[in-house]
């Protein structure tokens, strides 16, 4: 680690560029796993180090997995028959959505989201001024417009993935309900990209931890891997975003938007959860299993912790104050307390319901506080609508 | 040999790239995290849903005179929000004159890049109560009720448009042919205008200026009636005027492969003129598009109707649902009225929204209206145009 009286000695601009290394370097740091860490330590270095995700080109990725056939196309898992049905009857267009809605990101009286999603008094008191409502409404908007600037990379992860997933999964009614998961993510990067290009007026580049999580599932050869990231794992947080921005926002069209995606991403993840229970069960060996366990319990603490809206700070605060500062400011505002918690009362029971939460885990998790996760609903027996009725309830 | 070559160049590229990017960190150049985004051209124009059948207000802005016999009317919505359409589209409005409501379909002319209001461009019809009352006496502050945007004459896919205006119907056209020059490189957009005289061109300083600033479109002005010392064409958009105009078009063509659509609007025998001529050479009916201004009879035919109500059975949804049809109510108004979610737009026989299937009975229908023969020929029927004469079934497809 670079010590903090060295770091000071450096030129502003170096200062902050050696900052965000160092940064990279503690979040690796952070995971205790071994193999997790050889996992995704090359993707680290392609996100963290090298930025490939902000380049402002296109990034190329060698996706290897094996595409399983069937040629006799059997009836071999009627509950993801069900959901494949149950998909055909839910799609619907992103052109239906009430786009003509205006929307004014600096209307205090329909504001994008409460203003605890940012712990003003925290980042005040590290920079020494206050802020004017003007800058207040700014810094919602922008952070708004990141979080759907995030939803709609993952979005795009999640559209790969998916259609990756459909090639190598070994259950005939899975690859027909899978090819709706990849018409639904299309769609999800349709209406992502459009309320960001039309009302938002804005667009920031991929974090850089997302992108590391992206880059290493889709160079996993191995299917399930892709399946855990992205439908428990990345599917996990967006459900958590996404149904916290869903309860809080004000603004009439962003709900209805979520509403709908919402509705999507329940049968994802309901989805994952079959397909990965019946494989963790019956073809993983208990090696396999734990490597997946852990890899799955470092993953949910680097999101928990890292996914901390770096680009707003480069935006607006880099030079005034650090990254551990912003980090500081960032995790204390309520909203993202609220975010959180939304994110792992989905994601912890689904863990536990494919078989990734066993007694050898479950300590580490008691650890970080997420025991109280412990016992909830899983996404088999949550549908869409109750996932809604509950977000309403709590609002 | 070449793979392995081009496989080293590429990550050679990607080095050179990773380094670049690496020393730019350093140095604090970084490229921002974030980027401005404004691209709504790229997506469908969003309209807000109209449910009911009673025209809303539009208020009117401003008024400007074209020419002796035009004027251009700046509209708002009463509301406040965006008028939102799409090129090419129209209003329906409902002019009330001598305690009569008179309905009328006029373009919008503006662009809808222009928002949040638009303008509609009225000319004189010989006789023409509403265009006339327009002309004389619409004044800013004015409220007109309208419904709509409605209408299928908008751009489509084609990368090529050869547009015909005569007259009045340069309205739809100009706004087209603006929203596509300004949003998209890819089209080319070659405009025929056709005039009696030289007072009676609508646009021509728009249109000149569009023709002037966009290397990828083309102008030319027809006249009947000349001055002395005319440059552009001269005669009624006929044979002798268009196809000579069409050969040139013809023989300029850079890529023969390219999508190529026609798009007409004006009075209706230069229409039908153009209709012929373009078939004669061998267009598809698929690639013409117009637009027929139509009024609808000022009153119902009301001999052939029941004098009571009569029940109609509307299948749509996959639902029956048994409708009363009260004595002068046309089966889009009464189908509604009963929930039934039948389409419409336009609500005077302009637009084909509501256009239906019907399976029994007889109805009486408004005319003129949109339909052509061969939908008339196939039992389709427009619900808001339509009365019954008796039970009838119908389907909403």
């Amino acid at each position: 680690m670079i010590s903090e009286r060295v770091v000071q000695l450096l030129p502003s601009r170096v200062r902050s560029q050696v900052e965000g290394y160092a940064d990279a370097l503690s979040t690796l740091l952070e995971v205790r796993d071994p193999r997790v860490l050889s996992s995704i330590g090359p993707s680290a270095l392609r996100g963290t180090v090298l930025k490939r995700g902000k380049q402002g080109v296109p990034t190329t990725m060698p996706a290897s997995h094996r595409a399983y056939f069937d040629w006799t196309y059997p009836h071999d898992f009627p509950e993801m028959k069900e959901l494949y049905d149950r998909a055909k009857r839910g799609q619907w267009d992103g052109d239906a959505l009430p786009w003509h809605t205006s929307v004014d990101p600096f209307d205090p009286n329909v504001p994008l989201v409460p203003e605890d999603f940012f712990a003003y008094d925290v980042l005040e008191e590290e920079i020494g001024v206050r802020f004017t409502p003007k800058e207040k409404a700014e810094l919602q908007h922008a952070m708004v417009s990141w979080m759907l600037s995030q939803f709609l990379h993952g979005e795009q992860g999640a559209l790969f993935a998916a259609a990756q997933v459909t090639e190598a999964v070994q259950f005939f009614d899975g690859k027909l309900y899978g090819a709706t998961q990849v018409m639904d993510e299309g769609r999800h990067v349709e209406v992502f990209h459009r309320y960001l290009d039309t009302k938002m007026e804005k667009l920031y580049s991929i974090n850089d931890n997302l992108f590391v999580i992206i880059d290493a599932l889709m160079l996993d050869s191995r299917w399930d891997m892709k399946f855990l990231g992205m439908q428990i794992m990345v599917e996990g947080v967006a459900l958590g975003a996404f149904g916290t921005l869903y309860r809080e926002t004000k603004e009439p069209l962003l709900r209805e938007l979520l509403k709908n995606v919402i509705q999507d991403e329940s049968r994802h993840v309901h989805y994952g959860v079959l397909a990965l229970r019946e494989h963790v069960l019956n073809e993983l060996d208990e090696r396999e299993r734990r490597e997946r366990e852990d890899w799955s319990f470092e993953v949910a603490l680097l999101m928990r912790n890292r996914f901390l809206a770096y680009e707003i700070y480069e935006e607006h605060f880099e030079g005034l104050i650090t990254r551990k500062q912003w980090r500081r400011a960032v995790a204390a505002a309520r909203g993202m307390e609220r975010f959180r918690h939304v994110m792992f009362s989905r994601m912890v029971p689904n863990l536990r319901e494919i078989g990734l939460l066993s007694d050898r885990i479950r300590p580490h998790y008691t650890r970080v506080g997420l025991d109280r996760y412990f016992g909830g609903l899983a996404a088999d027996q949550l549908s869409g609508d109750q996932m809604l009725a509950e977000l309403d309830q709590a609002a | 040999m070449e793979s392995i070559a081009r496989r080293l160049e590429r990550r050679w590229n990607t080095l050179k790239t990773d380094l670049t990017w690496i020393g730019r960190d350093l140095r604090g150049q970084k490229r921002p995290p974030v980027v401005a985004r404004r691209g709504p051209s790229r997506y469908p124009v969003a309209t807000a849903p109209r449910p009911a059948l009673r025209p809303r207000p539009l208020r009117v802005e401003a008024v400007v005179r074209e020419t002796p016999d035009a004027v251009t009317l700046h509209l708002a919505e009463g509301d406040g929000t965006p008028l939102a359409f799409e090129a090419g589209q129209f209003l329906t409005f409902h002019v009330e004159l001598d305690g009569q409501t008179l309905k009328r379909a006029y373009s919008l002319s503006s662009s809808p890049l222009d928002g949040p209001g638009a303008t509609i461009t009225v000319k004189r019809v010989e006789g023409g109560r509403v265009s006339n009352h327009l002309n004389d006496h619409a004044a800013p502050g004015d409220r007109l009720l309208a419904l709509g945007p409605s209408g299928s004459f908008v751009a489509g896919a084609a990368t090529e448009l050869v547009m015909l205006a005569g007259g009045s119907g340069i309205t739809p056209i100009a706004s087209i042919a603006e929203t596509l020059l300004r949003t998209r490189d890819d089209v080319r957009v070659h405009l025929l205008y056709g005039n009696r005289a030289e007072a009676d061109v609508i646009f021509r300083d728009r249109l000149e200026a569009l023709a002037r600033s966009h290397a990828n479109s083309s102008l030319a002005l027809a006249l009947e009636a000349p001055p002395a010392g005319w440059s552009g064409l001269t005669g009624r958009l006929d044979e002798a005027v268009l196809g000579p105009w069409l050969d040139r078009l013809e023989h300029d063509r850079l890529e023969p492969s390219v999508d190529r659509a026609y798009y007409v609007c004006g009075p209706e025998a230069m229409m039908d003129g153009a209709r012929a001529l373009l078939s004669a050479r061998g267009v598809p009916p698929e690639a013409i598009f117009e637009e027929r201004f139509r009024s609808p009879a000022d009153a119902p035919a009301s001999a052939e109707l029941p004098a009571e109500a009569v029940t109609v059975r509307v299948r749509a949804a996959g639902r029956d649902t048994i409708v009363p049809v009260a004595p002068g109510q046309t089966l889009l108004e009464a189908g509604l009225a009963a929930g039934v979610p039948m389409p419409f737009s336009c609500a005077m026989g302009g637009c084909a929204a509501c256009k239906c299937k019907l399976a029994e009975g007889e109805v009486v229908m408004d005319e003129p209206n949109c339909l052509t023969d061969r939908e008339r020929a196939d039992g389709w029927i427009l619900a808001c145009s339509s009365r019954p004469r008796g039970p009838v079934r119908l389907e909403v497809v």
